[in-house]
Parts: C-alpha cells; structure tokens; sequence
C-alpha cells in the first residue's frame, strides 16, 4: 500500500470513527445522566453516578409509568398490526390485481403524502371531536394504520413476489385472501419485519398527534410524558434521562430482534 | 386421463385480441405440444385451459364437462411452471402434499401419494429439504412431482425446461417423455423450443399471433408444412429459403445469378414469373440428386458426425445452411456443390401458402 493511500485510509477512518462517536455520544450521555443527579448532568458529568435508583423513585412519584407503559403498549401494538396488515393487503392488491383505474387511484395516494400533516392537523382533530373519539386509543390509530408510505413499500416489494406462486396456489384449490395469508406473507417475511421495525417505531415515538388528542393524564404516552418532564418549570435531567432510556428500549429491543431481516427487506429479498 | 375440446376459444385484453378461435382436439391419454414463438398466444392459451386466465369467447370442454366457469382448482388439471413456483417457505414433502391438504384429504392418504410420487422421481432423499436447498433438476422434479400426487386428468407444463442448463434440459427432457409412457397422462406442454417439441409431441401445435398455423404430428410438420412459418419453424437448422419464379418447367434464382433447377411436382403450377419462395432443408442438401446451387462456404461447423455448412450463393447476402454427414474436409473459402434431388424442394406461393 502506498503511503498517500494509506494516509487517505486512515483518514477515511478517523472521518467514519468520528461520524459514529457523534452518533454514540447522546445515548452515552443518555445513559450516564440517568446515574445522576440534576445538579451533576447541569455541570457536565460524563460519567456514570449512584443517582439511578433515586431517580428512578423520582420518575415513579412523578409518573404513573405503569398506565403510560401500558398506553404506549396498546398503541404501538394494535398500530403496528393493523397499519402492517391493512397497508401490506392494500400494497399487494394495488400490485397483483388488474384494473384500469388502480395507477391513478395510486398516483392520487402518492400525491397524497407530499401534504404536510400540519396541513391535515386540524381537520383531522375536527373530524375526530365531531366523530366524539377525542381522547381515544381509536384517535390515535385510525388515522395512521392505512399509511401511504408503508401501501407504497409493499407495493415496490410486490413486485418481487413472484406471481406463478400465486397461480400455483389458485391451482391449489387457495382463495384469494389463503394465497395472501398461507402464500405472500411468510414469502414476504423479510418486507414485513422492515415494515414492523418502521411502523413500530414510528407509533412509539408519536408525538404532535397524541399530543393533540389526548387530555387526560390517564391517556398519555411515554413521548407526552417525557416531553412533560423536559418542559417543567425546573426540569430534573437525571429523571427525564431515566424516562428517555425507558422510551428508547423497546425500539432497540424490536430492532435487534428484526436487524437481519429487517435489512433484507429494506434491500428487497424474497427469501 | 381426460380428453380436452377447444372450440372457437378467445381472449382479448382490452381491444387486444391474443387468442383468436382456436379449435383443437387433445384425445386421452396424447401429449400435445404448443410451440410458436414468443408472443403467439401460446402460454395465454394454456393458462386459459388451467382456468387462470378468463375465456373471452367460445367453449373450453375437458372431458365431457364444459369448463369455461369452473375454478381453476376444480378442472382437474395440474401445472408444472416455468420458474417451478415451489412455496419456498415450505419443504418438498409440504410442497408435494399442499393441495391434497387442501382438498381434505386425510394425511395418511396424502403421505402414501407423495411418498409413491417421490419414489418414482428420485425425491425421497430430499424430503425435509426446501426449495432453496435444491438444484434447478431437483426443483424441477419436485414441481413435477407436485403436479403427480394430484393425479389430474390434464398436466399442463408452461416452458418448464427453459431455466435449466443445457444438459440438464436434455436429461429432463427425457425424464418427462419416460413420465408420460409410465402414467399415460393427457399432456398440454407450452415451449418455444421446436427441438423440445418435436421429440417429447404426439402432436405439435404451431401457433402464430393467436391462430393455429398447423397442427399434426413432428414428422408430418416436419415433411410436409403448409406453410411457410411452420416450413421455418419445424427442423433444427431451419429450413433455407431462396426467392424464385417459374419459367416453364425451371425455377430461376436470381440471387444465384439466375441459376435453374428443376421444378418440384406440384398440382397448381403457379403463374410464370409470380414470386415464389424455394424451401431446402439443410439435411437434403449433400445427399445427392440431380440438382445443384453453386456456393461459396463461409463457415464451417464440424460437429463430428456431421458439418453445418454456411454457403453463400454468387449473389446473395444470406447464407444458405446445409448439414453434411462427415464433411470433415470442408474448409471456409471453398467452392461448394450443393446437390439436392429435385422432389426435396419446397415451394410456397406470394400468400406464404405451400404449393403441392
């Protein structure tokens, strides 16, 4: 290896060494300033404390985790399944099925997504309090379980599946929602865990919506409440850490469970 | 075994119409082969016999039970598909079994079948295994042998050899024909592969934009087409073709610098100087007779037992093909006689129609 080449390696990897050390840094400090005390994160401490447990007793005072866990839980888990489940029917029927209409009834939902949610934001929160669903598990699901984007991935993802499989199965004696069940989906393991993975994450980290729909305490989701600790009048950093670790873990959880097929489907494998 | 009735079948797409009024005849027990070259309406026409594709118009009967609305699962047929469609979430035993398990059979009956039809294919090793784990040959005895434990009364095979290699095409090739003698099952096979065609058919289909151009057994389309398509599509080289016209009783090539041979017996002797088209099999040529073109050989291909030869007439720009048994001294740049009996000549008229 020539000197200049080996200088541009080593660059190369001090630029990627330094990319994933800014990336790394919030959680660490996350983590750190969850074993601190608010005193302590103020000033700057970067290493690991004995405040866990008392910030913990602070969060548990403060909040009742148990019912926000559990809001999040429902939400996140009847989001997933149904925006997976109805956007992945959606997405294979707009591929597999013949008609006329289907690419400018497609073309319509595409130009859909370039409308910002401000811009639905209040009509959707009229639409809901006048449906009399403010406040409700169904405010937060309904408008997002059939979600454009994920219609659209698993459209792309169609495209792949090959279709003498599903005239192998109509051969077969299968219906059409049998070929979709006991066919397509374990065919399609790997777009649907991509699809889960961002699904999931996006109705766990929810924010604007349940921020606008739900009123109640008793409603609230673990982002509301985490926002509602940093935006106290003295916010304590070491307890909102805690919270913050406790939001974060179920993403990472469903993301490692996923990794390997989650990075297939996103680079389309039909497996 | 079923037999199998087309009458007048069509299908269109829109304003596009890709069958158009194809009327056949598939007794019990034949093994009838749709060949045409891409886009002739052959695969549409088969999955309109497996109920996978509508019936526009006419009537679709097998065995005495008209079909035209009877749900692809319930015609009593099973496919055997080019990319082999195996669920390949599921083993080869799952794969086999699926649509009896499907159709309610009980599993012990189920396993007897599939276990018969993987010891007639040589699967049984292979069981457990799924589609991924297997070798293109496997995976297509496993389609096959999918297709076996239905015990259907048509198989139909779309192009099922076209993904495998060389050798392997010609070893399945022959392990379908062997299938066909041990069940005696009513055959629809699709190909674009006339030399498939013509050695696993009773009966070769010749199809051409949605019509039937003829259909008979290979050697009769072989030796006596009634057109020029099926003249150019049946036989491996295809058949060659000169432009000519009749003077008298001799034809004239004028891309052989007005060469004359003499003309074939035919009942219609077409008008003096009306166009014709001279059809030559590569394999009459070299075999003797009392007639000759004068060539000049551009390519030599010794395969052995026998040589292609690509002639060129003094002037023309094609080549002419002929297949030499030996041949082992030809070289490029020869002179070369090809010799050929007088009624080997194939004639076709302006229409495309052959002259007899």
């Amino acid at each position: 290896m020539s000197p200049v080449s080996r200088i541009l390696r080593s660059a190369t990897y001090l630029g990627l060494g330094l990319a994933a050390l800014i990336s790394v840094f919030p959680f660490y400090w996350m983590l750190v300033s969850m074993t601190n005390s608010a005193v302590e994160v103020a000033n700057g401490k970067l290493t690991f404390g004995d405040q866990l447990i008392a910030n913990f007793q602070s969060l548990l005072t403060e909040v009742d985790m148990v019912r926000v866990l559990f809001n999040s839980t429902v939400i996140t888990l009847f989001g997933t399944i149904l925006t997976v489940a109805l956007s992945s029917a959606a997405g294979y029927g707009f591929e597999i099925f013949r008609s006329r209409f289907k690419d400018h009834l497609f073309s319509l939902l595409l130009l859909m997504l370039s409308i910002p949610f401000g811009a639905m934001m209040i009509p959707l929160f009229v639409m809901f309090a006048k449906a009399g669903l403010l406040n409700s598990f169904a405010a937060i699901l309904l408008p997002g379980i059939a979600s454009i984007f994920i219609v659209f991935y698993f459209r792309q993802a169609t495209k792949a599946f090959p279709h003498e499989l599903r005239d192998a199965a109509r051969i077969d004696g299968l219906n059409e929602l049998q070929i979709f069940l006991r066919i397509y989906l374990p065919v399609m393991r790997s777009t649907y865990a991509a699809a889960t993975v961002i699904v999931f994450m996006a109705n766990w980290n929810a924010y604007l919506w349940p921020l606008i729909v739900l009123q109640t305490n008793d409603m609230k989701t673990i982002t509301l409440v985490v926002s509602s600790l940093v935006s106290a009048y003295n916010p304590n950093y070491g307890v909102v850490s805690v919270a913050a670790v406790i939001a974060t873990l179920p993403t990472c959880l469903v993301f490692f469970i996923l990794q390997r097929s989650f990075v297939e489907g996103l680079t389309g494998g039909v497996k | 075994m079923t037999s199998l009735t087309l009458r007048n079948l069509s299908k269109s797409f829109g304003a596009v119409d890709v069958v158009k009024g194809v009327d056949l005849d598939v007794v019990e027990g034949e093994f009838v082969v749709f060949v045409g070259p891409s886009g002739c309406g052959k695969s549409t026409l088969l999955r309109m016999i497996a109920g996978l594709e509508g019936i526009s118009g006419g009537e679709l009967r097998i065995g005495d039970t008209r079909m035209n609305e009877v749900d692809a699962s319930k015609r009593g047929i099973a496919m055997v598909f080019q990319s082999y469609a195996l669920y390949p979430h599921l083993s080869v035993r799952e794969n086999m079994g699926f649509a009896l398990r499907y159709a309610g059979m009980p599993a012990g009956q189920i396993a007897k079948r599939v276990a018969d039809a993987a010891a007639t294919l040589e699967l049984t090793k292979l069981m457990d295994r799924k589609p991924k784990e297997l070798s293109g040959g496997q995976r297509q005895r496993v389609a096959i042998g999918r297709a076996i434990v239905r015990e259907p009364g048509v198989f139909l095979f779309d192009e099922p050899l076209s993904n495998l290699d060389a050798e392997l095409r010609v070893h399945m090739r022959v392990e379908i024909a062997k299938l066909h003698k041990a069940l005696g099952a009513t055959i629809i096979y699709v190909t674009h592969d006339q030399v498939e065609a013509m050695t696993l058919a009773d009966k070769i289909v010749v199809l051409r934009d949605g019509r039937i151009e003829q259909s008979g057994s290979p050697l009769k389309l072989f030796d006596d087409p009634d057109n020029l398509f099926v003249a150019g599509f049946i036989g491996s080289p295809k058949m060659n073709f000169l432009a000519g016209h009749r003077q008298g009783n001799r034809l004239v090539i004028p891309e052989c610098g007005g060469h004359q041979i003499a003309m074939p017996d035919v009942k219609n002797l077409p008008a003096e100087g009306e166009p014709l088209t001279i059809g030559l099999r590569p394999q009459v040529i070299g075999r003797g007779g009392g007639e000759m073109l004068p060539l000049t050989i551009e390519i030599v291909e010794h395969l052995g037992t026998e040589t292609l030869v690509h002639a060129r007439p003094a002037e023309s720009a094609r080549n002419l093909i002929a297949s030499i048994e030996g041949g082992r001294d030809l070289r490029t740049g020869q002179t070369f006689e090809a010799h050929f009996a007088a009624d080997s000549i194939f004639l076709f008229g302006r229409d495309g129609l052959r002259l007899r």
